[in-house]
């Protein structure tokens, strides 16, 4: 593992820890959906920047962990650090026969794109449908503060532990860039033939990739859960966490460990900032922040192609030169 | 150089000018300090349209009470609305609340749709912030225990055994024109509760449920359950849908001219709209609805769809109830003596406020819903929306079957 690649990711989170103790709720609640988003994007990042399979419907993975959290907990009572424990893996277990069914079928590219699209929406469908979902009417988690309940009278408490499972996913991600692993992954990424010709298990290696990625995106979906106590198929199974883990990525960079963290704060920060300051300047125009915020994303993917991680890097070439 | 000699009248008014210069601080302390009150609404996203409406009405409401001289408990001070967005999701809603506790509510109205109600009541539980819930009608947002959240208006339970029962006497003084039933739904919170209760229900009272067709929302097409509905010939359609796809619905059969004898609402997004009156005119004639909607005896009711009439404006319920909301909190504070969020829970509780728009009974708060919450039975009729029951505040006769 190399330490610069990290050093920075684990400084950035450890400003956001300080955080709380100086920033207002709100400040923190724009902490708690961007980390968020980046611990869902981070696992996004392990199948799609690492091994290039490039994935439209982490929904599902991020659905799964939700619903496995609240239902344990609604419907039979179980504790919700179980449920977490649970959520993870059952995320874990959807990417594996997600994966198992279309890497089989030699899936790749863009059919590889719309058939996770597809699962997404099939389970959205599902649970829209289902009893012990609570249907459309969705599920509403008991407001009971406490840390066995998995529940923090105070924001900051939640936000140490979004950061904590942040900074273990990017250490994690760290580890395997530079691990046997991570050279499969990249070795698949470049060209699946080349790395099936030098022995590389290609359809191991993928179904490793996704099982993990699923199994970190799921964390980000049962701690959402926890935040907002209430789930519905829409937010669970929707396709707005697929979009919004892609463009982080995208934005903060594929293939990199710092990228997904980068991009969510970038994506999220961006848009605040555009809602603040227009707000001051121009009054209460509801979303011209979302006009300004598409603007920038645009400039950002026509200006970074390779993401903020790229350009930065680019700067800080230059500046040493 | 020129010299400007100062005549007596220019030093009178320069010295009066001075001194009231001078005594304004005085007067600016007089005043009490505003008692700021949260709105929330979806106004960005699909529900955009239903938040601009709620908002319209809040501000009206926030108008009304300050040109009436403020909260006179709290020596006459003003009432200042904090606007949130709720971008029509739970999320963004829950979000905003944090936002409006940093602003410093005394309380919350609004969120419009059931599930942004949910998460954002839950969110203000946190902060034992009252939150008073516009338009959402899941009853789970008034049995779950938060002691910080009332509902003005009726909520689904109420209003679909209003809808059966009332269906049920309009079939039979008609004499019992209607027998077969479609029913359509969007697939969301509202659409499916409603599809699986009136199928229950409806089949105990003789009529027959030929089908129940569920859509998404939004829908961008709905030629084949208009052609569904072509091949089942139901006499009555029953369509619970938003705006856009109970319009589309429409002006579909329309099209098709697949005309039952009566397509009756419930909650629907459209129905009870004047947008759809008036842009749709041949669609929406004799299209009857259950749903909330203001009092048209209550002259307040009547000067404020006039002033939103003036404006330009289209007249919904969504604007009636949030006035009513607002006034119902500035109420509460009021009678609470301070802007102190326990004692506004606690005076809210407690509330049998009358000066509200909507045509209920006394106000009582269980569990934090008022009981004396009802709907009403709207219908279109020559351009205009009339209530046709219950009869002590119908302004018109129900016209039904449509065709006989």
């Amino acid at each position: 593992m190399n330490p610069r690649e990290v050093l920075p990711g684990l400084v950035l989170l450890a400003v956001i820890a300080v955080l709380p103790l100086v920033a207002s709720n709100v400040v923190l609640n724009f902490l708690l959906s961007s980390l968020i988003v980046a611990l869902a994007a981070q696992g996004w990042n392990l199948l799609g920047g690492y091994a290039g399979q490039l994935s439209f419907g982490h929904a599902a993975f991020f659905g799964t962990g939700a619903y496995a959290t609240a239902v344990l907990q609604i419907r039979y009572g179980v504790n919700a650090w179980v449920g977490l424990a649970v959520g993870i893996a059952l995320g874990a277990a959807v990417g594996w026969v997600i994966g198992a069914l279309s890497f089989r079928a030699r899936l790749r590219g863009s059919y590889f794109a719309l058939v996770t699209l597809a699962f997404a929406e099939v389970l959205r469908i599902l649970a829209n449908a289902a009893d012990f979902t609570g249907g459309a009417s969705g599920l509403l988690i008991r407001l009971s503060p406490g840390v066995e309940n998995l529940q923090f009278a105070s924001r900051a408490a939640f936000l140490w532990l979004l950061a904590s499972a942040v900074a273990a996913v990017l250490l994690l991600t760290a580890w395997i860039a530079h691990h046997r692993f991570g050279a499969h992954l990249v070795a698949v990424r470049e060209n699946e033939d080349a790395a099936r010709a030098l022995g590389v298990d290609v359809l191991r290696t993928k179904l490793r990739a996704i099982a993990l990625s699923g199994g970190v995106t799921a964390a980000a979906g049962c701690l959402y859960a926890q935040n907002f106590l209430y789930l519905d198929a829409n937010i669970a199974y929707g396709t707005w966490i697929s979009i919004e883990v892609l463009i982080a990525c995208v934005l903060g960079g594929t293939g990199t460990v710092l990228g997904p963290v980068v991009g969510a704060l970038a994506l999220h920060g961006v848009g605040e900032l555009a809602k603040l300051a227009l707000g001051r300047v121009a009054g209460p125009v509801p979303g011209v922040d979302l006009v300004v915020f598409g603007a920038l994303l645009i400039l950002a993917v026509a200006f970074l192609p390779r993401g903020m991680m790229a350009g930065l890097q680019r700067l800080t070439r230059g500046l040493a030169r | 150089m020129t010299v400007y000699p100062i005549n007596r009248r220019a030093l009178l008014g320069a010295a009066a000018s001075g001194a009231a210069l001078l005594a304004m601080p005085t007067v600016l302390r007089a005043q009490s300090a505003a008692v700021k009150i949260g709105l929330l609404q979806p106004l960005t996203g699909a529900l955009a349209q239903d938040g601009e409406l709620g908002r319209l009405g809040a501000e009206a409401a926030v108008a009304k009470i300050n040109s009436d001289g403020g909260l006179p408990a709290l020596g006459g001070a003003k009432i200042e609305l904090v606007v949130a967005d709720a971008r029509s999701n739970p999320e963004a809603g829950a979000q905003e609340v944090e936002k409006l506790q940093g602003e410093g509510v005394v309380a919350i109205v609004g969120g419009f749709a059931s599930p942004i109600c949910l998460a954002a009541s839950q969110a203000a539980a946190r902060y034992d912030l009252p939150y008073v819930v516009d338009v959402g009608v899941a009853d789970s947002i008034v049995t779950r225990g938060l002691a910080n959240t009332f509902r003005l208006a009726p909520g689904f339970g109420t209003v679909t055994s209003a809808a059966v029962e009332n269906l049920i006497r309009l079939n039979d003084a008609a004499g019992k024109p209607c027998k077969t039933v479609v029913l359509v739904h969007e697939d969301g919170l509202f659409g499916s509760g409603l599809a699986r209760l009136m199928a229950t229900e409806l089949p105990k009272h003789g009529f027959e449920v030929l089908e129940t067709i569920p859509h998404p929302t939004p829908a961008r097409d709905m030629n084949n359950i208009a052609l569904r509905l072509r091949s089942l010939r139901p006499d009555l359609l029953i369509p619970s849908s938003y705006y856009g796809e109970f319009v589309l619905l429409s002006r579909t059969m329309r099209q098709q001219r697949i005309r039952p004898k009566g397509i009756y609402a419930v909650l629907n997004g459209a129905a009870s709209n004047y947008r759809f009156v008036k842009e749709f005119p041949d669609a929406a004639l004799g299209v009857m609805d259950c749903n909330h909607w203001h009092d048209p005896k209550n002259p307040e009711a009547v000067a404020l769809k006039a002033q939103v009439d003036a404006a330009g404006k289209f007249w919904a319920y969504n604007i009636p109830l949030n006035y009513s909301c607002v006034k119902l909190v500035a109420d509460a504070v009021n009678r609470a003596g301070a802007a102190d969020r326990a004692k506004v829970i606690a005076a809210l509780a407690a509330s049998d406020y009358s000066g509200h728009i909507m045509p209920y009974g006394a106000t009582r708060f269980v569990g934090g819903q008022n009981q004396g919450a009802r709907p009403v039975n709207t219908q279109v009729q020559d351009g205009d929306i009339k209530v046709i029951f219950p009869t002590e505040v119908a302004d018109a006769r129900p016209v039904f079957p449509i065709q006989g």
